[in-house]
């Protein structure tokens, strides 16, 4: 890209960055096994340094932006965690969809640089209200939350198997069957059977088990006989988006209508608020009248008294 | 599983082997700083979007700590879960937005400190 000066710094940050490059592939050449942790520390000190940034930096636009990498930094954390679904899911309606509202309405809603001042920081965004007192109350929170986790983590108990956590696959017969078929494993007319465990009301079995040990499968006849994992074909396997999906349609149907409610109500509430007129108070009217004042005498005449660009001329008035 | 182990392990079965030495402590102690990094912001800052973009950042926080327990568990529900956790999110964008837009409308400010009259 053509630029007239490049900052010297910028060779820094480069030389930095192939160095940290270089230095993760030798350690990931020398213990591949651990290559997800360094992932997980690369994700994690980005989301939270960029989250730091959220907080600290002055300008609003700014700190949307460095929202948006925490939020990748996160999907990145959740991939690691094998939550495929998720992390597009996260990408594609945070960063695509909320994020971008929220940019919108930081465009809307500052005031508009003008020709003197083309730098403007409002005096609210410059200075911060308690810093010392609010971050020692979140070093506390972090302290307390840290120190109850460590205490209470041993008493989590995973369940008693947890190899691959396909129990589902016990009720997908539709994707079951043709996989089978096509290994020779299912004869014609032979279909697939749910095998019922009893569950816990969040949908884990309650033996605490989430792996499915063999798939029953129901002759013509009626007769019935078990498929055990061994003999299963590779590619049989639950993805994650279906587990998802299975969890979210099976489990809780309920919480998707209610989610249904809650958008259609936050639609309206949007669509009722946005079409309100606004009267501006007596402070916000002087100081708008002032700064018509101070500004260009001359556009006085030609602009109505409370025009101003870059705000919404349309509602305000 | 070692029941003697303090920080149970997330690695449970052949994917997450490769990951044993992360155990499900780190990432909740990544949540729970990012959850605390969002609280003091939403304390500190004035400006109105910023006190709603540290929300999200909480709500972020409490996603990452589902998705860990919910790989612990080996259980889709946690991921479930942050699906809705999207939904009040972007619920909360759409009215939370609108309603700064009006107030901004009528100071012409965003500061949070304009409206201490609301107290009541």
């Amino acid at each position: 890209m053509p630029r007239k000066n490049v900052s010297p710094y910028l060779f820094g940050v480069i030389i930095a960055g192939v160095a940290f490059g270089m230095v993760m592939l030798g350690l990931g050449l020398k213990h591949p096994e651990a290559v997800p942790n360094y992932y997980f520390y690369i994700f994690s000190a980005i989301a939270l340094a960029a989250s730091l940034r959220v907080i600290t930096h002055q300008r609003p636009v700014y700190s949307a932006l460095y929202f948006v990498l925490t939020i990748l930094a996160s999907s990145g954390l959740y991939l690691i965690l094998s939550a495929e679904f998720m992390t597009f899911a996260l990408i594609i309606v945070y960063a695509g969809a909320i994020l971008i509202t929220y940019l919108f309405v930081i465009m809307l809603a500052t005031e508009a640089p003008s020709e003197e001042q083309p730098d403007i920081l409002t005096e609210y965004d410059r200075v911060s209200r308690e810093p010392v007192v609010a971050t020692l109350a979140g070093f506390i929170l972090l302290a307390g939350l840290t120190t109850l986790f460590a205490v209470g983590l041993p008493n989590v108990r995973p369940g008693a198997n947890l190899e691959a956590g396909d129990r589902q696959l016990a009720f997908m017969s539709r994707k079951v069957e043709p996989i089978l078929k096509q290994a020779g494993l299912l004869k014609e007319g032979e279909k697939v059977v749910p095998i019922r465990v009893e569950t816990t009301s969040y949908g884990m079995p309650k033996d605490g088990d989430t792996t499915l040990d063999a798939i029953k499968i129901k002759a013509v006849d009626g007769k019935e006989r078990l498929l055990l994992r061994a003999d299963w074909p590779p590619t049989l396997v639950l993805s994650n988006t279906e587990g998802v999906a299975f969890s979210l349609i099976n489990n809780h149907p309920g919480a998707i209508e209610i989610a249904g409610v809650i958008l259609l109500m936050a639609m309206l509430g949007a669509v009722v608020l946005a079409r309100k007129k606004v009267e501006l108070d007596e402070f916000a009217l002087n100081t708008a009248i002032a700064r018509q004042r101070s500004g260009s005498d001359d556009d006085l005449g030609t602009e109505g008294p409370f025009a101003r660009p870059g705000t919404g001329e349309g509602g305000a008035v | 599983m070692n029941s003697s182990n303090v920080f149970s392990t997330l690695a449970q079965g052949p994917l997450p082997q490769i990951m044993s030495s992360v155990t499900l402590y780190h990432y909740l102690v990544v949540s729970a700083a990012m959850f605390c990094i969002g609280i003091i912001g939403f304390l500190t800052r004035r400006n109105l979007i910023i006190m709603f973009l540290c929300t999200e950042l909480m709500f972020q926080a409490a996603g990452i700590a589902f998705i860990a327990f919910s790989r612990f568990h080996m259980n889709h529900t946690g991921e479930t879960f942050v699906i809705f956790v999207l939904t009040v999110a972007a619920a909360e964008a759409a009215l939370a937005l609108a309603l700064v837009v009006l107030l901004f409308r009528r100071k012409e400010s965003l500061d949070g400190d304009a409206w201490t009259e609301l107290k009541g």
